[in-house]
């Protein structure tokens, strides 16, 4: 009983990672169509800004060693700024373009990122110790539990809340939504585009703060790649989850996370190094099955 | 209309303009006459065939996809299989088929094997991709690489896994480059030109008028993946005999993204744009690499600082991007008419909501 | 308009072509006098990180010998290529310093980059070196009868981590955990297989895998804790960056066991990650924290912090300085830098001495499947020096082959 309580907290929590990159995501491509490539390398940038630049070994800790209560707001503004300003430079240039070419314009402007962080701090990861306290186990029904994994379900779930009452309960929330539904329909009833895309895209970089603030608390590690990975599966939670549907976006990334933990756990030794061809062919499987998304029909009724 | 010429007369044009920049690439590196130019050019020749590959299916068919790479992974592993020498696979790759195992087959036969072989594959996972349109294509498109990528990596006794294969035979050079390239154009642009081709860039424009008039999504898009696949392995294999060196890691997003961004940059609805594409771009990245390495400017060495090369080249696409959101060539063929053959979609489609509409329908 | 992309191209072509003439003719060859060494590795990339610091290890062995007359009386000249971390161009790098007239080729640390240079260096009947590849194909199996690494093969670390452990720790359950992402990860853990059977009463009580990119293994740490008892001994077989998260989720998991690793995770610099670690072992060629018993190496400690300005940030450093000093005693001995000579000058070496311990190569092997290894005991974040361990027998040929 402790083991599946076990799994069930692994999974939940390796899926809120999942749900939080994919949030970060969908909000974008919510607005503008726009598969923000570049979202893996805001996760990275924002957690680099913890350190001094540097290509020594050792980690020069600059940011990170301010108290939280001031850490957390600098780092999601550093998040917020960034996603915004590569709005205002790049992604604004390119409302017309097709869907193609803002991919490989965001994927360009991360390329600019990756390398201009690996100039800076070289490739070499980095180590940092944030909140550690957060390292400890504490019981919980039963199993022990990393008290980290715990305040990661429950920060994902406290974003999703606030963010659903955003979007719900504020005027801009509900601008928010009417673009994602239609974007020319909202524009021509008094939307203003720019205003709304702006602040999709600076709630956008917060998630990305907010993942990569997880990401090296759970890893104690700074390294250049840390979010790409989680913005793969973000990115495809965003497509299984139905185009442009948040709750979607969310449940998906709970599934994939749900499903890689499942398969480290079901699969015997031998299948395990292949467990990301399971996963990746349910993916498949889904996308057949569900061309549009899980959640494409619900967001359809409500439209009528 | 009633003295129209046919479309191979009208069009080919565009495949000789091509040849012409090809002989002229390599004329270049007759002319420099330097083992490390001419690698240069060699890495082109290769890239110039991935790229006319992923033009194929991702231009005819209008779907993004992430996944060709994989085929060219195939493609290149293949051809190891079939030409490393059997004393070195017997132990390295035991689990090899023994009439693999125990034989070396020619240059030229393996690369066919090899690009037939992709071709297998491609026409296996196109059964099921190609039904998805739009973005969920695209991600099926990279599931299929992961997985491709995964059981590379991990099939210790077959691909070695994510060891490097060693041993294959280094027999790319500037010419069997050449002819890769040159015949990978030839191809995309028969397929382009041919019936299915037609259809398929009919269905691009306008799914919903394509199916009434009769056109079969599916199997159109079938056989340009398939040609596709096709083109992306045999592009694996002259790649492999290239370097002489594998492993799986070479050929995943980072491969992936670069070729889809020279496409990109180029003209993604065109086949000049994938060549163009990948010569201006692999233009600009030498040149960069060049000042990185320091230029002489009377007694001083001026360089640009390491690493300048990699942030320059994204943002050098970032702004050929916003000048040119439908690419170098506007998605258009060159060609000594003044027209191109099909292209008048990058004027209609500009709305942001098309990136929607196109992926619910079909 | 159809033209202006052509024409843009042309345009590009033309001053490219022209930069690099430019550049072509600057790298003038070098005077007959010199000998020549050609780096043909990353400065840029992500080898960069890995690479810089054998390299200026290297280069302070050829500064040494320098200033010791030189090597046959002539002075060694360095040339350098960028492989950026690309494997095309790290053959053309390779192909760029046999140009400036290199008699050996030092090429990039691991294996997958370092090849392609090796492969031209190779066909051009030179001498390649890698900095510190731990593979066995670095050498005859995986480039030609030229091709050497300075380093120890990966599957020495994992079988000494088992012998040591076993006798000095008295370890008797071994758990397995295997980060799938390298060659190098699975060369650790094959030289724990290779070791563990032959230990009386050593046992495996499980085994299991995980990714480096992986960003949680929870699954994982609670297979670990669902044992009936905790291991003795888990063999941790991963690397940067990974195997920093797998440590800190291991420990916060309340997992005790004894954490015995490879060499890859040398460095203190990372410890800042996992505060108060303890029991937590590395094997090692030579300490960079300043406790070596050999105190030559503390002397070269400080020449490492005078050239470049920081202390040797892991062991990885040290076999660039093995590289430079064992291949120019086999130059001194051949009296001649002919790449056949020196070949078989080097082949004749058995247990030479070096500052980083004994080096071994033979017609077969041109790598170490047997070593000298310190082993480094970090506790409560404090790695120091406990001791030393050779394993009895070298890991045989075959074994590491998988025949």
């Amino acid at each position: 009983m402790t083991e599946i309580i076990q799994i069930i907290i692994d999974a939940l929590s390796l899926g809120s990672l999942y749900a939080l990159g994919a949030l970060g995501i969908a909000l974008i491509f919510g607005v503008m169509r726009l598969v923000n490539f570049a979202h893996g390398d805001t996760i990275a940038f924002c957690v680099f800004a913890l350190l001094w630049p540097s290509i020594d070994a050792a980690a020069v800790v600059f940011a990170g060693h301010l108290p939280t209560v001031l850490l957390i707001p600098l780092i999601l503004l550093i998040g917020a700024g960034l996603s915004v300003l590569s709005e205002i430079i790049v992604f604004r240039r390119f409302r017309k373009a097709n869907p193609a070419t803002m991919m490989i314009a965001s994927f360009a402007l991360g390329f600019v990122i990756r390398y201009f962080l690996l100039m800076l701090y070289s490739s070499r990861p980095k180590s940092i110790n944030l909140w550690e306290s957060l390292g400890e186990s504490i019981g919980f029904l039963g199993a022990r539990v990393p008290l980290l994994q715990i305040v990661t379900v429950a920060i994902t779930l406290g974003i999703l809340g606030l963010l659903t009452l955003f979007l719900k309960r504020s005027r801009y929330g509900l601008e928010m939504r009417a673009a994602a539904e239609n974007f020319t329909m909202a524009r021509m009833l008094g939307v203003r585009a720019n205003r709304v895309i702006m602040l999709a895209f600076a709630l956008s970089g917060m998630l990305a703060a907010t993942t990569g603030l997880i990401l090296v608390t759970q890893t104690g590690t700074v390294d250049i790649q840390m979010g790409a990975s989680v913005m793969l599966i973000a990115f495809i939670a965003t497509v299984i989850g139905g185009l442009g549907s948040l709750t979607g976006a969310v449940t998906a990334g709970y599934l994939i996370g749900a499903a890689s933990v499942l398969m480290q756990v079901v699969l015997p030794l031998d299948a395990r190094p292949f467990r990301d061809a399971f996963v990746y062919g349910a993916v498949i499987v889904t996308l057949i099955w569900r061309p549009n998304g899980l959640f494409v029909a619900r967001s359809a009724k409500q439209r009528v | 209309m009633v003295a129209r010429k046919s479309v191979l007369a009208r069009t080919i044009s565009t495949p000789i303009i091509l040849t012409l920049i090809l002989l002229a690439v390599a004329g270049l590196s007759l002319w420099v006459n330097n083992g490390i130019f001419t690698r240069t050019i060699v890495e082109v020749f290769i890239r110039v065939m991935v790229v006319v590959g992923l033009y194929t299916f991702i231009g005819n068919s209008g779907v993004v996809s992430f996944g060709h790479i994989g085929f060219m992974c195939m493609g290149a592993y293949a051809t190891a299989w079939f030409t490393i020498p059997p004393a070195m696979k017997k132990y390295s790759l035991r689990g090899l088929p023994e009439i693999i195992s125990h034989n070396q087959l020619s240059f030229s036969l393996s690369i066919t094997l090899a690009t037939l072989f992709a071709g297998i594959f491609a026409y296996l996972f196109g059964k099921i991709l190609v039904r998805l349109s739009g973005i969920t294509g695209s991600i099926a498109t990279f599931a299929m690489l992961a997985m491709i990528n995964t059981v590379y990596s991990n099939w210790e006794t077959v691909t070695g896994a994510t060891s490097s294969i060693v041993g294959i035979p280094r027999k790319t050079d500037l010419w069997t480059g050449f002819a890769g390239a040159e015949l990978a154009v030839i191809v995309a642009y028969l397929y382009a030109i041919s019936r299915s081709g037609l259809a398929l860039r009919s269905a691009r424009d306008e799914a919903i008028a394509a199916a009434a008039s009769g056109v079969d999504i599916a199997r159109e898009r079938l056989k340009a993946f398939v040609v596709s696949g096709m083109i992306l392995g045999a592009a694996g294999a002259l790649y492999a005999h290239f370097l002489g060196v594998l492993t799986p890691d070479a050929f995943y997003l980072g491969l992936t993204f670069i070729s889809l961004s020279m496409l990109v940059v180029g003209g993604m609805n065109s086949l000049s744009g994938a060549v163009v594409g990948v010569v201006v771009l692999s233009a600009i990245i030498e040149l960069l690499r060049t000042l990185e390495k320091g230029i002489a400017i009377g007694n001083q060495t001026w360089a640009l600082p390491h690493g300048t090369q990699e942030i320059a080249i994204g943002g050098v696409m970032i702004v050929i991007l916003i000048f040119r959101p439908s690419g170098l060539t506007r998605n258009q063929e060159l060609s000594w008419s003044g027209w191109p053959f099909s292209e008048r979609s990058s004027r209609q489609k500009s709305s942001i909501k098309d990136g929607v509409s196109e992926g619910a329908s079909a | 308009m159809s033209v202006s992309g052509e024409t843009i191209m042309r345009h590009l072509t033309k001053i490219a072509f022209g930069m690099l003439m430019a550049g072509l003719s600057l790298g003038a060859s070098a005077q007959a006098a010199d000998i020549v060494v050609g780096f043909a590795t990353a400065s840029s990339g992500f080898m960069q990180a890995y690479d810089k610091p054998a390299q200026d290890a290297a280069l302070i062995r050829i500064d040494e010998i320098n200033k010791a007359g030189g090597l046959l009386g002539r002075q060694i000249k360095v040339v350098t290529a960028d492989t950026k971390t690309d494997r095309a161009e790290g053959a053309k790098a390779g192909l760029e310093v046999i140009d400036k007239g290199a008699d050996l080729v030092i090429v990039s640390c691991d294996y997958d980059f370092g090849s392609p240079a090796a492969l031209a260096a190779e066909a051009a009947g030179k001498i390649s070196m890698f900095l510190c590849a731990e593979s066995v194909k670095a050498g005859i199996q995986g480039v030609g009868p030229h091709s050497f690494s300075a380093s120890i093969l990966a599957a020495v670390q994992g079988a000494t981590m088992v012998d040591w452990s076993y006798n000095k720790k008295n370890a008797r359950t071994y758990y397995r955990l295997l980060d799938t992402w390298t060659e190098y990860n699975k060369g650790v853990c094959d030289g724990f297989d290779w070791q563990l059977p032959k230990m009386k009463d050593a046992k495996l009580v499980g085994s299991d895998t995980f990714k480096n990119e992986d960003t949680s293994i929870a699954a994982q740490i609670t297979r670990i804790k669902s044992l009936p008892k905790p291991p003795d001994a888990i063999m941790l077989c991963s690397m940067m960056p990974g195997v920093v998260s797998a440590i800190k989720q291991i420990r916060a998991a309340g997992i005790t066991s004894m954490i015995l690793n490879g060499s890859s995770v040398d460095g203190s610099y990372w410890l800042s990650a996992t505060p108060d670690l303890s029991d937590f072992y590395v094997p090692v060629q030579g300490s960079i924290y300043g406790d070596d018993p050999n105190k030559d190496v503390t002397v070269f400690n400080a020449k490492y912090k005078a050239a470049t300005g920081g202390d040797p940030s892991s062991q990885y450093v040290y076999p660039g300085y093995v590289l430079i000093d064992v291949w120019a005693k086999a130059v001194a001995r051949a009296g001649t830098t002919d790449a056949d000579a020196v070949t078989a000058k080097l082949e004749a070496m058995k247990d030479e001495p070096t500052l980083f311990g004994p080096r071994t190569f033979t017609s077969e092997l041109h790598h170490q499947n047997k070593g000298k290894y310190l082993i480094v005991d970090v506790n409560k974040g404090k790695p120091s020096v406990v001791g030393d361990w050779t394993i009895a027998e070298p890991i045989p040929l075959s074994y590491l082959l998988k025949q």
